[in-house]
């Protein structure tokens, strides 16, 4: 529930403090949690503060005084959806108008058209044969319910919320449910072919396109035979576009998202630029170098076990993918001869590899974030790591964190931390020190723990390596296919 | 010909029915009422630094308590519902 709503209806007064163009999101969250009048006031995106409280604070307080309306005062009822099985019934012609239609929003600049059902595109209409098709590739019944098949956390830094085992997946932002049939519908409009839809399955289980906040902020990684299976692109292009599984699985996702989800721009999702990585991934599992784990065996499905990994696609709704730059060729110059700019930087100049990537992108891998990484690696660029002598995913993870280290200077000129040390006032971990306390030159470590960076082998062609996000704290970032099958 | 039709399925997932409640009485006064005012630990300081300085000063009859949390909404524990007798939200995003 929205906690401010649970404040009010414990018999406590509340106003908020927001911004003018969340307000509609505001709303749609506190009528979800059954106080739609919920009293609130605007703050300014740009004025200065002490300006912004002066004129504001006068309607702050009296929020909290003044009587309630006859609208404040009425009880209420907000109607159910789902009980209609069927949408339309009429010629495919006439459904295409019905699953395409639009509705003005007005909340957002120029009040652009946004799709009722889709993702904007023309969809495969979910007729009850085509449903039927993709019902006959799962065991489950079409009427049962998507459950939580294990225990989740509170997701990182306190924000989404965590679910028991066997409670009903509620997709956000609208916290609606959704059955296998109800799944089935969407695959179907996103093009899925029937044999992908166990992985479309287990991507609503782990909360469908909108992610553990509803902003979209996660991608999905098949690890495990299945991806051969159904035919997905591991090599040159897995982000697209062309290949139909690794396509269409993405914008199920996305179609979840809108229709489970309830997401517009807005009006439910306050997020910011969205969530534009609607491809699902495959692991190259077969091209790990030896004695590295696959994400189903680091999960502890083993080799023969598939599942979807939810990879962290960075924060505040906005999709967050770095590139570190290579010149064409350089990486392979740096490892076969010991040529270029990379070589210049590591001081090997004229040996032959293999050496350490890693080494040259440390400046920038914590210059403006903090945490763990995950990165996508070409088969070749893993290999590279195996010969220098890292035998293992978990010793990268170990060397990158003993090298995420930075001073307590440094430190102070990030962001997050503002607030990831309640506001300095807090103590800092690794020496049990108030970090107001620690002097200038104390060292500080920008992963705390070594496994939340992750590395995916995948891809091919070019060597650049491509990160993101570390891995998400408390949330079980592993889902088993094969229960879906 | 007639052309074939179709039943189409519902992609919308389910949503229960929500009692729609009203809001809690407002207090007649806020002199001598406890006012929990919930931030963000340092977000929006621009706002709440300068806001937690003038409450105090301009309204000193009231008994204001600061709660400091980082969290995506203001929320209140057990506990402190017992004593509060109002809250402000100023956990801003």
């Amino acid at each position: 529930m929205f906690q401010v709503a649970e404040v009010e209806q414990a018999g406590i007064p509340t106003v908020s403090m927001l911004y003018q163009d969340q307000d509609e999101c505001f709303v749609q969250a506190a009528t979800m949690s059954g106080s739609p009048c919920l009293r609130r006031i605007h703050v300014s995106r740009t004025l200065p503060g002490p300006e912004d409280v002066d004129g504001f604070l006068p309607d702050l307080l009296d929020a909290l005084v003044r009587p309630l309306t006859e609208e404040e005062s009425s009880t209420g009822v907000l109607k159910a959806l789902g009980d209609q099985r069927i949408l339309f019934e009429g010629t495919l012609e006439e459904a295409e108008k019905v699953y395409n239609e639009v509705e003005t929003i007005t909340y957002l600049r120029y009040s652009p058209p946004i799709a009722k059902y889709t993702d904007g595109l023309p969809v495969v209409i979910p007729t009850e044969e085509k449903v039927k098709e993709m019902l006959a590739h799962t065991s489950h019944a079409p009427d049962e319910l998507i459950i939580h098949q294990k225990d989740h956390g509170r997701m990182v830094l306190g924000m989404g919320e965590g679910a028991k085992k066997g409670s009903p997946v509620l997709f956000q932002p609208v916290k609606r449910t959704a059955t296998v049939e109800q799944v089935a519908v969407n695959a179907v409009m996103a093009g899925c072919k029937p044999e992908y839809f166990p992985v479309v399955l287990t991507i609503a289980e782990a909360g469908g396109g909108g992610g553990f906040d509803g902003r979209g902020s996660q991608g999905y990684i098949v690890s495990g035979p299945i991806a051969k299976e159904i035919g997905m692109n591991f090599d040159v292009g897995i982000f697209g576009p062309g290949n139909p599984a690794n396509r269409s699985i993405g914008r199920a996702a996305e179609l979840m998202w809108r229709n489970f989800g309830g997401n517009v721009p807005n009006v439910t999702n306050c997020g910011v630029m969205g969530a534009p990585l609607f491809n699902c991934i495959p692991e190259d599992v077969d091209s790990l170098p030896p004695g590295w784990k696959g994400l189903n065996e680091e999960y502890d499905y083993g080799k023969d076990g598939s599942i979807i990994y939810v990879m962290n696609l960075g924060r505040g709704g906005t999709t967050n993918i770095h590139r570190t730059e290579f010149s064409p060729g350089g990486y392979r110059a740096f490892q076969k001869s010991g040529h270029g700019g990379i070589a210049r930087r590591l001081g090997v100049k004229g040996i032959p590899g293999p050496h350490n990537f890693f080494e040259y992108m440390l400046t920038e891998l914590w210059a403006g974030r903090e945490g763990g990484i995950t990165f996508l690696m070409l088969p070749q660029m893993a290999r590279h790591m195996y010969d220098l002598g890292f035998k293992s995913k978990d010793e990268i993870y170990e060397w990158l964190q003993k090298k995420s280290y930075v001073t307590m200077k440094e430190y102070r000129t990030h962001s997050w931390p503002d607030v990831q040390t309640n506001a300095w006032l807090g103590i800092e971990p690794t020496s049990g020190k108030p970090y107001k306390e620690l002097p200038d030159d104390y060292m500080v470590p920008m992963i705390a723990d070594p496994y939340d960076s992750c590395i995916i082998v995948t891809g091919g062609g070019e060597e650049y390596p491509q990160w993101l996000g570390a891995r998400r704290g408390a949330g079980n970032l592993a889902y088993s296919i094969d229960y879906w099958r | 010909m007639v052309e074939k039709t179709y039943k189409c399925l519902n992609p919308v997932g389910n949503q229960a029915i929500v009692d729609l409640k009203p809001l809690a009485p407002r207090l007649d006064t806020l002199d001598g009422k406890t006012v929990v005012v919930c931030i963000n630990a340092g977000g929006d300081q621009d706002i709440t630094i300068p806001l937690l300085k003038v409450l105090p000063e301009r309204y000193p009859n009231v008994n204001w308590e600061i709660k400091r949390k980082f969290g995506f909404s203001a929320e209140l524990t057990e506990e402190e519902k017992k004593t509060a007798d109002a809250m402000i939200a100023g956990v801003i995003w």
